[in-house]
């Protein structure tokens, strides 16, 4: 009998290898048709892109290009699709994706060199860079005034690292989110905080007092956001990255980035001519 | 290889924990991790003692305070105190007291008061429960002697008590440097902060995660057999009926 167990187990772990190798090589698309299911992984907290709203519903600018790229399967696939939205964290992203528990990482994922090592980014859909959150009236304008301040972080993010490595005479206060990092700065536990300029505009607009804070720096790294999947996909890369390539193309991309960042928008944000050409120069021929 | 049945390929490269700057963030979250506990320790233990004695001494108004004291904090959770003691004690303060903070690593002791003073109601209630179980007949005595309360409490009741509360007393002072390691949350840069840290720079998760479970089990077991030698050397011969206890 317990012979029997022994041999129970190790049958079940074999047809747990098995399976889960099949499922390892199993297409994204392929994946989505079986299911029914497209699953995304979002943010509740990174306004304008990724966030819950005022009623209480997820939205933001990443979640709606996100919503193009689900048209974009459904016409591939021919078949209804639901679209499903996942809670993911810089820490947990790229672990769900891995493990199949989400399809596409929309959000605010930087792409870089060491993450595609990991997983395969869609072409960029933002480009912003690391800059500095301060008190109207602030002395620091930018990295040459940020020796022996409290500068806060968010823990594990790309511009922290930029900041432990090059600006070593600043005094780094790591959070783990940022609703925690601008509670900080409002009550002054803080000389600055430090985050891609765009979700430091959003938090300025997010807060009572948005004329009371100013965004100030010039880009201590480059940030261009890229949609996350899986590694080697190549066929579902091409859905996503021709959803992104024709929103461009045929304008939509321009109303969203307007609903979201024109003067009405919810983080007033200009587009800049480099970024427009740089958006269409990513546009490949039909 | 192990981790191929996750689905995910996996390479372990435990040289990461050696090498710089990796090794220099560990042992820098070590030292905080140790400088939080024993200070916060030391804070707890001193409010153990004052409270759990004042919840046992036959006097209401005494008793009611430390019962409030001990209900209100340990019924909260630690990470609730931690916000609390963060975000809003300091808030209170007069704005030099707390501009001093803030140029002195609020942080930190903002970690140190919410810990101390939680693990002080749950010391406090070992403690009360240790002297609870001394024979009501040891006060009577002490009293009847000519001592007033405060000296029986001082040279009869609270050494036997402090001897009777060694087991569950380590048990509290193993969660209190567990417990540090939710002063990440704060933006202290503690054992499993630098692990945290390690991770997200190296992508070498399993290793930098393991090293941190090492060291807390490493620094656990030294607390407990400290903790079993002072219970062996401070016993009072005949005092506690014993069962034949493994010598260590």
């Amino acid at each position: 009998m317990k012979r029997f167990g022994f041999i129970f187990l190790l049958a079940l772990l074999v047809a747990a290898l098995a399976g889960t190798s099949f499922a390892q090589v199993q297409p994204t698309l392929e994946k989505i048709k079986t299911s029914g299911v497209f699953t995304i992984g979002v943010r509740n907290g990174s306004p304008p892109f990724s966030f819950i709203n005022k009623q209480n519903e997820r939205a933001g600018f990443s979640n709606d290009l996100a919503e193009l790229v689900h048209k974009a399967i459904e016409k591939k696939l021919e078949k209804q699709i639901k679209l499903e939205m996942k809670e993911t964290s810089p820490t947990t992203r790229i672990p769900l994706l891995t493990s199949m528990a989400v399809d596409l990482v929309t959000e605010t994922m930087t792409d870089t060199r060491a993450r595609r090592d990991s997983v395969d980014f869609s072409l960029t859909f933002f480009v912003t860079g690391a800059d500095f959150i301060v008190k109207k009236g602030s002395p620091i304008k930018g990295t040459k005034d940020i020796a022996g301040k409290r500068i806060g972080t968010q823990q594990g993010s790309t511009n922290e690292r930029v900041l432990r490595e090059k600006y070593t005479q600043a005094q780094l206060v790591s959070f783990p989110d940022q609703a925690a990092a601008f509670m900080a700065l409002q009550q002054g536990k803080l000389d600055a905080y430090c985050n891609d300029a765009i979700q430091l505009w959003g938090l300025k607009y997010k807060s009572a007092t948005p004329d009371q804070w100013v965004v100030v720096g010039d880009w201590i790294s480059y940030e261009p956001y890229g949609m996350a999947m899986r590694k080697n996909d190549s066929d579902f890369r091409a859905v996503v990255n021709n959803a992104l390539m024709e929103a461009i193309e045929g304008g939509e991309y321009f109303k969203l980035y307007d609903k979201w960042f024109g003067t009405k928008g919810e983080v007033p944000y200009p587009m800049s001519q480099a970024f427009k050409s740089f958006l269409l120069y990513q546009v490949v021929p039909k | 290889m192990f981790f191929g049945f996750l689905g995910m390929t996996y390479e372990f490269k435990w040289s990461v924990l050696w090498t710089q700057p990796y090794l220099t963030w560990l042992i820098d979250g070590l030292l905080t991790t140790l400088r939080l506990a024993s200070i916060s320790w030391c804070i707890a233990i001193f409010f153990g003692i004052i409270f759990g004695a004042m919840r046992t001494v036959p006097f209401r108004p005494v008793r009611a305070i430390a019962t409030f004291y001990v209900e209100f904090f340990r019924n909260v959770p630690l990470l609730v105190w931690l916000f609390f003691w963060y975000f809003g004690a300091p808030e209170a303060f007069p704005e030099v007291i707390r501009q001093w903070f803030i140029r002195h690593g609020i942080e930190f002791w903002s970690a140190v008061a919410a810990i101390s003073v939680y693990h002080g109601a749950r010391f406090a209630e070992v403690i009360r429960a240790g002297i609870q179980a001394i024979p009501r007949t040891q006060l009577e005595a002490g009293l009847s002697s000519g001592l007033s309360v405060v000296a029986t409490y001082r040279l009869i009741i609270i050494p036997i008590a402090l001897r009777l509360i060694v087991p569950p007393a380590t048990n509290e002072s193993l969660n209190l440097l567990k417990n540090t390691s939710l002063a990440m949350t704060i933006g202290v840069a503690e054992l499993t902060f630098a692990a945290r840290q390690v991770e997200t720079y190296s992508a070498k998760a399993v290793e930098a995660l393991t090293s941190a479970a090492l060291i807390y089990l490493v620094f656990c077991l030294s607390i407990s057999s400290v903790m079993n030698w002072i219970e062996a050397k401070f016993a009072i011969p005949g005092l506690i009926a014993r069962g034949a206890r493994a010598e260590h």
